[in-house]
Parts: structure tokens; C-alpha cells; sequence
């Protein structure tokens, strides 16, 4: 093939689709290639450039993790023109991905810590590759315990709704918070906001990391409350979304300040993204 | 009749009145010409303060047309004052027929004028040799430095104002005729035509300043930001170059009110406003329509309807 | 040690060198400079100081094929990289600023994940210099310390003097082709070249307008984001991207695919500019630089400070394209001023 290089997207095909929310799907794909796909090596946190040939690209974060071999997984919600088309599409459909783009979840430095994810509707598909990747067998031992606060709108639209409910709350040292921001009939769950409910489990810092992704009123929230039960801004960690097209450094449209979020992010400590200009 | 005032006079009286506009509250905005980076230049101001209209100017190198910025400075209840020469002016009256501002929303200051300077004609300004206009003489010095459409103005004096700062100035009767520039383009053959066009639009950057400086481009969504359908993207060829400028064309035809921004901002000099002035004059033959924005109870010709318009049916 | 080349022998070396590379001169042409290919006869426009457009859209295009994906059977799509030019460029005239801003660009297109469209074409260009005789009111390289005769960067290295042009190959590349002209070039006997570098390098000098200093900006930029003054300066901006098409160093760009309705069809890449309002919008509404302010502070913190930041390289090299070409005399020279005044309160 041709010259193109890291701007190449290669041929996959979408071997499964589950309807998470009434706009969430989370999509299973292999690349039609074998070899490419023994070879994809992405960690926690990454994302790739997926394409829907005659529309364009979009960055969807890899929600699976690593340790699950032979395919990606990516949770993509209806927003715009790219993913409403992909939304269109049904399993055995073709489109292209080229990745992993991004840094990673700082997995090595948080070894012997215990975690704490906090998120709130599709931001949650970021942190699943970490949660897979540290409730995976190979790894669970390096880690200490694993809360995970979750919440959505209502009760329709949680995601992952199989792993919040049945897989992770049954695997070693974890526990699982889930809330809506409004209850109906079907739910029997918590009801409140995350920040809120962060405030009342009330995890402590010591040696704990806690890592965060959900809509940015949200995050801030999440922040503010964290700061207040006395996290440092290094034990904080967040995933940022903002547009991107090349996902190498190259195009320019992902700047924060000096950084690229392809590049040096998506994934930024709290004392990082205080550095940087509110640009995001 | 008085003598007429020299750019120094009126650029007086402007601080004056603009002074004054400021402390009575009046006006919370005034939005005029400064002195640019460069002697051959003035930028586009937003004062706000009474003390800074001492930046206020006016001279032969305020070519923009900063009615536009109207757009940037609507309060409900409250009103900008605007600095506008003649051709400038049909650019407000533009704003006012398409509901983009209310007339008690703006204050105009009208300027006569007699013509402006353009800057590239003046090949590396250096100081002492073709210099920066003499503000004390009123007489304009350099008729070979005047834009093209200097040549044409219909309007020296604006056809809309709260207060003019000068005399009236009376249209030069031009030798050739409103539309020579046009005819001499339309007698050209199809093929040299197509040839003249393709030169000009094969340099075009699609950096969209044209766009973005027209008072008649006021789309909450232009067209050619839209994706879908995708009129044209991103790519520079000629093709898509051809049918950015036509489609714009045509969009504001009967509207454009040839103020000759899209001309003058185009990093390449492409003689766009050829474009719109050819269609004015196609107006002009079909329904007697003026230059949009001469009269303000005229309404586009494009957007009104009227019982002797011409009908090739019967 | 500089060869001599005689003027009347000039148009013999452009053509010398389009029978090796594909050759693009500066020409004259509806009042402006740009750099067009070389047919005979065509002259050079002696009296240009810079070039409408800067050289970089040789080595980055403005619109440049990507791939090309074809439906199959059974659902397949073919996914083809587009294969990378043959032949190989020369430019001729490419001013010191200029050779500067390719410097800039080059660790943008390299890095992490080079860009083989990018590197193919850096690769195989030939780059000939040629120093400045006189600045312009817009010029300003010297701000950065950019020496408008060395044409640092190039393969040749020409400056026109008074009586003759010197000739310098600084690369390997230089040093083999200027080897096909070695009949044209004569060597400098009598020092003509040192005599005479003395006195352009003084006519240049001598015609700057007024050099900015922006050595306290980037410190300045480092410790103060929310200014009241780019409100200011942004409220004058047309949104347009004329500054960011015009300029040397950059190298934004857009990726999208082209079908004209059928299944098969093309991706691009082609300039975006940052000052469009739907630069960083995203799906769903959010915009991180929501108005001219953003958009405006974000460019020139970029040019001033950002590329600093990432590569060691100015992201401006004072060719003064913006500044000749912003509809509303958005200068970045009087920026630099400004601030300059803005940390002088500060202290």
C-alpha cells in the first residue's frame, strides 16, 4: 500500500453491536488482517481514529481492555454526523481504525494502590479499559481495592449495564456505587447526582488514586469534592475529550496550550491540567 | 459654500461629537478608525471611554467598511455610533432591511467622501517618498492611489445618517458610464471570459475573508460551513473555487449593496466586486432596480414582488 | 567558500536546474509574486522582496489526496495510500524567513509519527536561497534572529550583490548539483564576495523599519493566559484565515473524505485554519474557543509561544505576510509591542 503511514486506517469489521442506551452502542471489531490484530498493543486510556469511509474519522476511546485479545471494543454515542452513521451500521459492516493514539492510564504508578473510578454516563467507556485491565487476572494482584462510583441520567441510560450490575461487583475487592440523577419505577438504586454520592461514600485518600471522566459539569463537581475530602492534585486523574482529526500532533486542533491532547493526553493528572491554560 | 474640510477638521469634529456621544451616554459604543501599524493603514476601534476617542482619525486610508461590526455591538435599548463613508452606509441600510439591527439601535456618523486610498497600489511605503496622506490638505493628492470603485461611487455622501461631519460630495460623473467596467467584461468572447475568470479564481486562498467582511453575509449558518449536504469542502481547485464565488454571488444578489469589502480584504486581488456589479447591473436592466442599499424604502429586488417585474411566460 | 555566478548567466542555471528537478521561481503577476514553474524565458521578478505565499505549500500542499477506498465483495473496502509524487522540486528564491519556517515545520512533520508525505517531498527538494537586498515595511525577521543574507536551511545559497550573484553550496545535495554548473560559477579571485556581503549586509541593515523584541514574551505568556488586551485586539478580527494560509509556519490541517455521492471515493487533507469559529467545535456543541477572543489569543500564543514550547523553534519568523495581508491590521509586530508594555506594568 501506499505512502501514507500513520494517517493510514485499516479494514475491520464489526463482529458484534450491543445497545447500551437508547444512543450508546458499544461496537466489536477485528481488523481484517490477523496479523494486525495479534499485533494492536494499546493500553488503558487509548484511543483510536475510527473511519467511516465517505464521511470522515472520529477518536472513540478503546474501551476494552488489553487483556482481552483479538478484538477492540468501542462505545460510541449518537452526537453528530460521524456517529449517527456509525450507528447505521450492523455487524459485518466494514470501516477503518488506525490508533492507538494518546498516552495511557499511568497503570505502573498506581500498582499497590487502591482505586477509585468516578464516572458518569459515556464517560465511563474510557475507564472500563482500566477496570477490565486491573480486574484481569494477570493483574489483580498488584492492585488494592477497586470502587467504582457510576451514574447517569436515569436508569436507561446507564452503560455497561452487564458489567455494573453482574461482572465487576463480583470480581475480587471491588464494589460497585451506581446512582441516577432521576429515578423511575424500574430502578431501586440510589438516586443523586455522582458528586453527591462521591460526598456520601466518602473514600478516603490514603494511598488511593481516583481517576474521573463524564460530562465536564460533572467532572468539575467531581473535582471540587475531591479537593474537599482532601485528594492531592496528583493522586487525581482525568481523560479529556476534545476534537481531534489526526491524532498525531500534526493538525493542530487539539492544542491545550502547548500540549496536544493526542499526544501528551488524553489522560492528565489534575496537577498536569492545572498547568495548562482552561482551554477545553 | 464652504471650504471643505481638511481629514484633520473632521477628524476634530469626530472626537468632538464622538466625546460627547460617550459622556451623555448617548452612545455605549463608538466604532470608528484608528491609526494602523503602518502610515498607510488604520484599523477598525470599539471605544468605549470617553478619553480614548482621542484615537479616533479619519483620513484616505479608512477604506473599511465597518458596518458589519454593527452586529458585534447590539444591546436591547442601547445604542453604538458608527463612522461610515457613502458606500459604507448602504452596508447599514443593508443591516437594517435584513432585521440584523434596529435603526434606534445605531448612531451614524456620516463622512463624505472622496475617494480612499489603496494601500497596495503604494508600492514599500517609505517615509519621504509617496508618504503618508497630508492631513492639513482636503484637495486629494493622489488620484492614481484611489481604489478602482472610487472611480464608479455612486453614493460620496451617505445615504443614511444621524449626522454628517462634512458637506455633501456630489457623484463624479463617470466618463464611461455606471457599468463600463462590466461591459468591457461581457464583451469579452465565452472562452476569454471563462480564461479571465479561471486566473483569478485559481489563486483564490478559500480563506472566506470576502465572506466574512460582506454586510450581506449575515447566515447564522452559511451554506458553505455546512456539512451536510457538503456544497463544497475544504479542498482548493479550481472547480470548488469557481463555486464558493458564484454560489456567494448569487446568494446576495439583489442585497449586495457593492461596498467592495470582499474586494478589497482578498489576499490575492481578485476583482470580486466585478462579480456583484455585474449582477447590479443585470437588476438594473430587469427590474430598474438601484444599487441595493441607496434607498432604504427600496427593498431587494430578489425579495419583493411587483406586478410589472418582467415575465418571459406570456 | 562562495562561487561567483555572473548576472547574464542566471537564466542559464534556472535552466540548467529544470532539467534536473521540476523548478518553481519567484514571477510577477497581477501585482503580486508567486512562485510559478519554470518554462524558457520565463523571468524571474528581480525586484520582489518576498513571495505572495510562502514555499511551504510545496513540502505541505493545500490540498493533498490521502487515500482512496473501493467497496468490494462481501463487504470489503481496499484502502490505497496515495502513492508520493515522482518528481523531485526545486525552488528557487526561497528567502531566509521562509527557509526558517521550514526549519519550524520540520519537527512538526517529524517527531513521534513522521509524515511520509511531508518527508518524501523534504526529502527530494532542492532548496536555493536567496538573500534579501532591502526589507520591506512589513519585515521583521530580524526580531528573531533570523539574518535576512544567510539562508540558513538551504541546499544553495544565493545572494545578489552588486556586480555578480555569490553562489554557496551548505548541503551535500547543494554540492552535487552546483558540481553540473561548475562552467558558469567562477571562483572568487579577489575577495569580490567579502567586499560586497559588507555592503549588502549594510543596505539591508539599514532598511528595517522597526524591529520588535520579543525576547521577555514567551516568559510573559508563560505566567499571564487571561489578558484583558486579547479581547481588544480579537473584537477587530474577520475570522478569516488569511494569516494562517499566508504563514510560513502553519501547518493546521483538516482530514475529510470526498464520494460525490457514491460508495467509493477519496480522503483529504487539506489547510484548516484555527481562526475559523468551527475549528475546535465538536459534535454535541462544545467549543473550547467559543469567540475571537479565544481564537485570536490562542494564534498568536501559538506563534509566540507554544511552538517555542514543543519544538525549541519560534513558530514566527518575521516575514510579515500577516501583517501585509490582515484586512484589519491585525499586526503581530505591535502585538509583541503591546505586551511588551503589558509586563513593563507588571513589574
Amino acid at each position: 500500500m501506499g505512502n501514507n503511514g500513520p494517517l493510514l486506517p485499516h479494514p475491520a469489521m464489526i463482529t458484534k453491536i450491543v445497545d447500551e442506551t437508547g444512543d450508546v452502542r458499544t461496537f466489536q471489531v477485528v481488523f481484517d488482517d490477523p496479523a494486525r490484530m495479534e499485533n494492536f498493543s494499546n493500553k488503558p486510556g487509548q484511543v483510536a481514529q475510527l473511519s467511516v469511509f465517505g464521511l470522515g474519522e472520529a477518536t472513540i476511546s478503546i474501551t476494552s481492555s488489553p487483556t482481552r485479545r483479538g478484538l477492540l471494543e468501542f462505545s460510541v454515542k449518537k452526537v453528530g454526523r460521524l456517529t449517527t452513521a456509525l450507528h447505521q451500521l450492523e455487524e459485518g459492516c466494514r470501516i477503518g481504525i488506525r490508533g492507538p493514539y494518546g498516552n495511557h492510564f499511568p497503570y505502573d504508578q498506581m500498582v499497590g494502590r487502591d482505586i477509585l473510578f468516578i464516572g458518569g454516563g459515556i464517560g465511563l467507556a474510557p475507564l472500563r479499559s482500566l477496570i477490565d485491565f486491573i480486574l484481569a487476572e494477570e493483574n489483580r494482584q498488584r492492585y488494592g481495592t477497586v470502587d467504582i462510583i457510576y451514574g447517569a441520567r436515569s436508569a436507561d441510560d446507564l452503560c455497561f449495564k452487564n458489567d455494573i450490575m453482574e461482572r465487576w461487583p463480583t470480581a475480587p475487592r471491588t464494589v460497585v456505587h451506581t446512582t441516577v440523577d432521576r429515578g423511575d419505577r424500574s430502578w431501586n438504586g440510589h438516586v443523586g447526582f455522582v458528586p453527591s454520592y462521591l460526598e456520601e461514600i466518602n473514600p478516603e485518600p490514603e494511598n488511593r488514586i481516583a481517576i474521573t471522566c463524564g460530562p465536564p459539569i460533572m467532572i468539575k463537581f467531581v473535582l471540587q469534592v475531591l479537593e474537599k475530602m482532601g485528594y492531592t492534585d496528583q493522586q487525581i486523574i482525568t481523560t479529556l475529550e476534545l476534537k481531534m482529526k489526526c491524532g498525531i500532533g500534526k493538525c493542530g486542533r487539539c492544542n491545550i496550550g502547548s500540549s496536544f491532547v493526542c499526544l501528551d493526553g488524553p489522560v492528565f493528572t489534575l496537577a498536569q491540567l492545572k498547568q495548562m491554560p482552561p482551554e477545553f | 459654500m464652504s471650504e471643505k474640510k481638511t481629514p484633520s477638521q473632521i477628524t476634530a469634529k469626530l472626537r468632538e461629537e464622538c466625546r460627547r456621544l460617550l459622556e451623555t451616554g448617548t452612545v455605549h459604543t463608538v466604532i470608528g478608525f484608528a491609526r494602523g501599524s503602518l502610515p498607510d493603514r488604520t484599523v477598525p476601534v470599539f471605544i468605549t471611554n470617553p478619553k480614548d476617542v482621542e484615537h479616533l482619525t479619519w483620513n484616505p486610508f479608512c477604506a473599511a467598511n465597518l458596518s458589519k461590526y454593527l452586529l458585534d455591538h447590539r444591546r436591547p435599548g442601547g445604542k453604538a455610533a458608527i463612522i461610515v463613508k457613502g458606500c459604507d452606509s448602504r452596508g447599514i441600510v443593508r443591516l437594517l432591511q435584513d432585521n440584523q439591527i434596529l435603526r434606534d439601535q445605531v448612531h451614524i456618523l456620516g463622512i463624505p467622501c472622496r475617494g480612499q486610498y489603496d494601500h497596495r497600489k503604494i508600492p514599500g511605503l517609505v517615509a519621504g517618498e509617496t508618504g503618508p496622506p497630508d492631513p492639513e490638505s482636503a484637495a486629494l493628492v493622489h488620484p492614481e492611489l484611489l481604489f478602482e470603485k472610487c472611480a464608479y461611487c455612486e453614493n460620496p455622501t451617505p445615504v443614511i445618517y444621524d449626522l454628517l461631519l462634512d458637506d455633501a460630495v456630489e457623484p463624479i460623473a463617470g466618463s464611461n458610464g455606471r457599468f463600463a467596467e462590466i461591459t468591457a467584461l461581457e464583451e469579452k468572447t465565452a472562452l476569454e471570459k471563462s480564461a479571465y475568470w479561471d486566473d483569478h479564481f485559481n489563486r483564490c486562498l478559500r480563506c472566506y475573508a470576502c465572506r466574512n467582511a460582506c454586510p450581506a453575509c449575515t447566515c447564522r449558518e452559511c451554506v458553505f460551513d455546512q456539512f451536510d449536504p457538503d456544497w463544497v469542502s475544504k479542498r482548493n481547485n479550481l472547480s470548488e473555487n469557481t463555486a464558493f464565488h458564484l454560489i456567494r454571488a448569487f446568494h446576495v444578489a439583489g442585497r449586495c449593496v457593492d461596498c467592495g469589502e470582499c474586494d478589497r480584504v482578498c489576499p490575492v486581488q481578485i476583482p470580486l466586486r466585478l462579480l456583484n456589479r455585474k449582477i447590479i447591473k443585470d437588476l438594473d436592466e430587469l427590474f430598474e432596480a438601484p444599487t441595493p442599499g441607496t434607498d432604504i424604502n427600496v427593498k431587494p429586488a430578489l425579495g419583493d414582488f411587483n406586478s410589472r417585474d418582467p415575465d418571459k411566460f406570456h | 567558500m562562495p562561487a561567483i555566478l555572473k548576472k547574464d548567466k542566471l537564466q542559464a542555471l534556472l535552466s540548467g536546474l529544470s532539467r534536473a528537478y521540476k523548478l518553481v521561481l519567484p514571477v510577477r503577476e497581477n501585482g503580486m509574486t508567486y512562485f510559478k514553474p519554470y518554462q524558457t524565458g520565463l523571468a524571474i521578478d528581480r525586484d520582489y522582496i518576498n513571495t505572495a505565499m510562502s514555499p511551504k505549500e510545496f513540502l505541505f500542499p493545500q490540498t493533498e489526496k490521502m487515500l482512496s477506498f473501493k467497496y468490494r465483495e462481501g463487504a470489503e473496502i481496499l484502502i490505497t495510500g496515495a502513492e508520493p509524487q515522482p518528481e523531485k522540486l526545486a525552488v528557487f528564491g526561497a528567502r531566509s524567513c521562509d527557509l526558517a519556517g521550514i526549519a519550524a515545520l520540520d519537527p512538526v512533520f517529524g517527531g513521534r509519527f513522521p509524515d511520509p508525505q511531508y518527508s518524501t517531498r523534504r526529502d527530494r527538494v532542492l532548496l536555493v536561497g536567496l538573500g534579501c537586498r532591502r526589507a520591506s515595511s512589513t519585515c521583521f525577521c530580524r526580531a528573531f534572529n533570523i539574518d535576512p543574507l544567510s539562508c540558513n536551511g538551504a541546499d544553495i545559497a544565493v545572494v545578489e550583490l552588486e556586480d555578480c550573484f555569490s553562489v554557496e553550496a551548505r548541503t551535500d545535495k547543494g554540492h552535487a548539483q552546483l558540481a553540473n554548473f561548475s562552467q558558469l560559477l567562477g571562483e572568487d579571485n579577489s575577495g569580490t564576495v567579502e567586499t560586497s556581503l559588507s555592503g549588502a549586509r549594510e543596505a539591508i541593515d539599514t532598511s528595517f523599519d522597526g524591529i520588535p523584541d520579543p525576547a521577555g514574551i514567551k516568559d510573559f505568556l508563560d505566567r499571564q493566559f487571561e489578558l484583558p488586551y486579547w479581547e481588544n485586539i480579537a473584537s477587530r478580527c474577520l475570522g478569516c484565515g488569511i494569516c494562517t494560509y499566508i504563514c510560513p509556519t502553519c501547518h493546521c490541517f483538516d482530514i475529510f473524505d470526498v464520494t460525490r455521492g457514491k460508495p467509493d471515493g477519496n480522503r483529504y487533507r487539506c489547510w484548516d485554519s484555527c481562526m475559523f469559529p468551527d475549528f475546535t467545535g465538536m459534535a454535541g456543541g462544545h467549543n473550547p474557543r467559543p469567540t475571537p477572543k479565544e481564537r485570536v489569543r490562542n494564534r498568536f500564543m501559538h506563534k509566540l509561544k507554544y511552538h517555542l514550547d514543543r519544538y525549541e523553534i519560534g513558530g514566527c519568523v518575521g516575514c510579515g505576510r500577516c501583517v501585509e495581508k490582515c484586512p484589519v491590521n491585525l499586526d503581530i509586530r505591535q502585538v509583541i509591542n503591546d505586551i511588551n508594555k503589558l509586563q513593563g506594568g507588571e513589574n
